[in-house]
């Protein structure tokens, strides 16, 4: 028995070696370099200088050198929108895809896999490329406005660039895929029996959402929101491009910080503010809603 | 003025057609009339594609009817939702709620109804008692065998007194002895609680074991309705006749009357003896007998009353019973029964003659289908 497991576990280990190396050196090291960075002094002229210094994280906190009366929270300002516009993001998608993924589960065959592809299908063309058409679709001479005009619904071109509603409506855009397919692939798997059941049992069709339909696929709402929130809420290729200078994420402070104003500890400190902030709140998703959603659901 | 309530369910010509993704139309029901009286356990018995599950569907509520109407103590049920029918199933997959342990299943009808919850826990307990399940309560689903999820499932229904229960397959998931000890067991749970069941079931077998009353269905349509004992011994038609148990079927013509006896000549023109029914000679019908009624002995042996003459093909050993396959004259095929035999009668062997003796009494004649 001993041999047996022992092989058995000589042979787990084998096999998992490699993976464990590859993540260890190309994900673990990584995220240890920055985080003791986010604890040096920044070097004059870029770099760093191997010496320890905590102000970096009251910097962002807006007290720079330990100071209150400098407090200037511009950068918690800008945490705190982050956050909210990656909320609106999860929110809109959500609500987006969870119809949107029943409706294509009633597909059969080819027309389910035609429409599946073509969710998938803008991954073949480049982001940036993605993100400047929305720049032409939302810019004051653009398509949108072009079209509201010549249809007389609006006057004047719409100031919709550069503001909040083009960068939800960019992200919303580039996340939906990774709504979508979680969610769908939890419709998917919904025995349509366990509805009628519901249905015979005396359920009516809201009690039925809530206590059959929505329990059984909140794994994939948890998942997609998860998913979606993340790089929502880090990203800086759609602020850069469809808010321009401004509607500032915390994604384009660290790149400023790391390219133009090369101040790596700095840059570090926020990725690992941005970094415990996602962490605490995925905690928070899961065990909340995780638990919560399945035991509301049988309560209702 | 309303017509005599003579069941608890009333379908009147019932009428629902399917167009198949290929295009082409299918009758899944065809002007279908059924009563369920109060308190009986009836099976709709039929092969796949017969329509039974649609008519099980309609009256669940799942499925509309193009025509005719499903009436619950005489008050139609058209557009009334399911989950306002006082119906409950118990589906062919059971499709019990994976993410609720047994107790939350089994509670499920009377959570939504808002039972207090005192009363809830104890109609729970006593549905799982009733189906031999007390302690399960806190298990899921999966933790479960299939005979046990089935019990559930029943728990589940009953739990909420429906006027009517109904069962799509219930049994055709479970291995053949768990199969035949829920047939048992079904029947029993029905007397028990004192709720009509209506049972779907593609297999003869449970049918007649289980029922009070079997609905034969094919294509659509209902060729029979009577206890196992009737639709077994006076079956309706051929199909009937041919679906349920083993039978020899002839098509034939009256040929003359003698006494109380008529003698019908069959296509191949062999001649068989039943007793007479009030119908004229040259009508056109069906003649049925049972190969367990049919006396099998080896050729010239003297037998009293009438019998055919036959040539054995082969034997086939069933268990309790030696089944003897023949051809009579014609060279139509005939099957009979050697009850409690494990060893062939002596001279009885394939290429061998055998007379089969009958009773003209138990010949059954039928109208033949169109």
């Amino acid at each position: 028995m001993t041999t047996l497991a022992g092989s058995r576990r000589l042979r787990l280990t084998a096999l998992l070696t490699p993976v464990s190396l590859l993540l260890g050196t190309c994900f673990l090291v990584p995220l240890g370099i920055m985080a003791v960075y986010s604890f040096l002094t920044p070097g004059l002229y870029g770099g760093v200088e191997w010496s320890f210094y905590p102000y970096n994280y009251g910097r962002v906190l807006g007290a720079p050198l330990g100071d209150v009366e400098d407090f200037d929270p511009v950068y918690v300002e800008i945490l705190l929108r982050s956050l909210r516009l990656a909320g609106i993001v999860v929110a809109l998608s959500l609500v987006i895809s969870y119809p949107a993924a029943f409706w294509v589960a009633r597909f059969r065959g080819q027309r389910k896999s035609f429409v599946l592809f073509l969710v998938t299908l803008p991954f073949f063309a480049s982001l940036i490329i993605r993100v400047y058409a929305w720049m032409l679709i939302l810019r004051p001479t653009g398509f949108l406005n072009l079209v509201l005009e010549s249809a007389g619904v609006i006057d004047a071109p719409l100031q919709i660039i550069f503001t909040e509603v083009s960068v939800v409506a960019g992200l919303v855009y580039i996340l939906l895929p990774f709504m979508f397919l979680p969610i769908y692939a939890s419709v998917e798997k919904l025995d349509p029996a366990l509805v009628q059941a519901s249905q015979d049992l005396g359920a009516t069709p809201w009690q039925t959402f809530r206590r059959v339909v929505l329990p059984l696929t909140l794994p994939g709402v948890i998942g997609g929101s998860l998913i979606v929130f993340i790089p929502a809420f880090g990203n800086f290729v759609v602020p850069a491009l469809l808010g321009g200078a401004k509607v500032m994420l915390v994604g384009n402070i660290i790149e400023q910080q790391f390219l133009a104003a090369r101040n790596w500890p700095f840059g570090a400190a926020l990725a690992m503010l941005i970094l415990g902030t996602v962490l605490v709140l995925m905690l928070i998703y899961v065990l909340r809603i995780g638990r919560g959603g399945v035991a509301a659901g049988a309560q209702a | 003025m309303n017509p005599p309530v003579q069941g608890l369910l009333e379908i009147g010509g019932a009428v629902r057609i399917f167009r198949t993704p290929e295009g082409s139309i299918v009758t899944a029901l065809d002007e279908v009339d059924l009563a369920v009286r109060a308190n009986e356990f009836l099976t709709l018995l039929g092969p796949s594609g017969c329509g039974k599950t649609t008519l099980l569907r309609a009256i669940a509520g799942f499925e509309d009817l193009d025509r005719g109407d499903i009436r619950l103590d005489g008050i139609s049920l058209a557009g009334v939702p399911a989950y306002r029918r006082p119906f409950n199933t118990v589906f062919q997959s059971y499709a019990l709620f994976p993410h609720l342990d047994v107790a939350d299943n089994v509670g499920y009808g009377l959570d939504v109804k808002k039972l207090a919850r005192r009363q809830r826990d104890a109609r729970v307990t006593d549905a799982l008692a009733l189906v031999g399940l007390e302690g399960y309560g806190r298990r899921k689903p999966k933790q479960l065998s299939g005979g046990q999820q089935q019990r559930v499932a029943l728990a589940r229904a009953l739990v909420n007194r429906p006027r009517l229960l109904l069962l799509d397959e219930p049994l055709s998931a479970l291995d053949r002895n768990l199969r035949q000890a829920m047939q048992i067991e079904l029947k029993n749970l029905q007397h028990e609680v004192g709720i009509s069941f209506l049972v779907v079931t593609h297999d003869q077998e449970e049918a007649l074991v289980m029922s009070d009353r079997i609905a034969v269905m094919n294509g659509g349509r209902i060729q029979q309705v009577g206890t196992p004992g009737e639709i077994y011994d006076t079956p309706a038609n051929r199909f009937v006749a041919g679906f349920i148990g083993v039978s020899n079927v002839y098509a034939g013509t009256i040929d003359r009357r003698d006494g109380p006896h008529c003698i019908v000549r069959t296509d191949g023109g062999i001649d068989l003896w039943a007793r007479s029914a009030a119908i004229a000679a040259g009508a056109r019908l069906d003649v049925m007998i049972r190969p367990e009624q049919l006396q099998v002995v080896v050729e010239r042996t003297a037998l009293q009353g009438p019998s055919l003459e036959g040539t054995v093909e082969r034997l086939v050993f069933v268990g309790a019973d030696l089944q003897v396959h023949a051809r009579l004259a014609d060279g139509s095929p005939v099957k009979a029964l050697v009850r409690h035999r494990r060893t062939p009668l002596a001279g009885l062997e394939p290429g061998s003659a055998v007379r089969l003796g009958y009773d003209p009494e138990v010949v059954h004649l039928m109208a033949q289908q169109p």
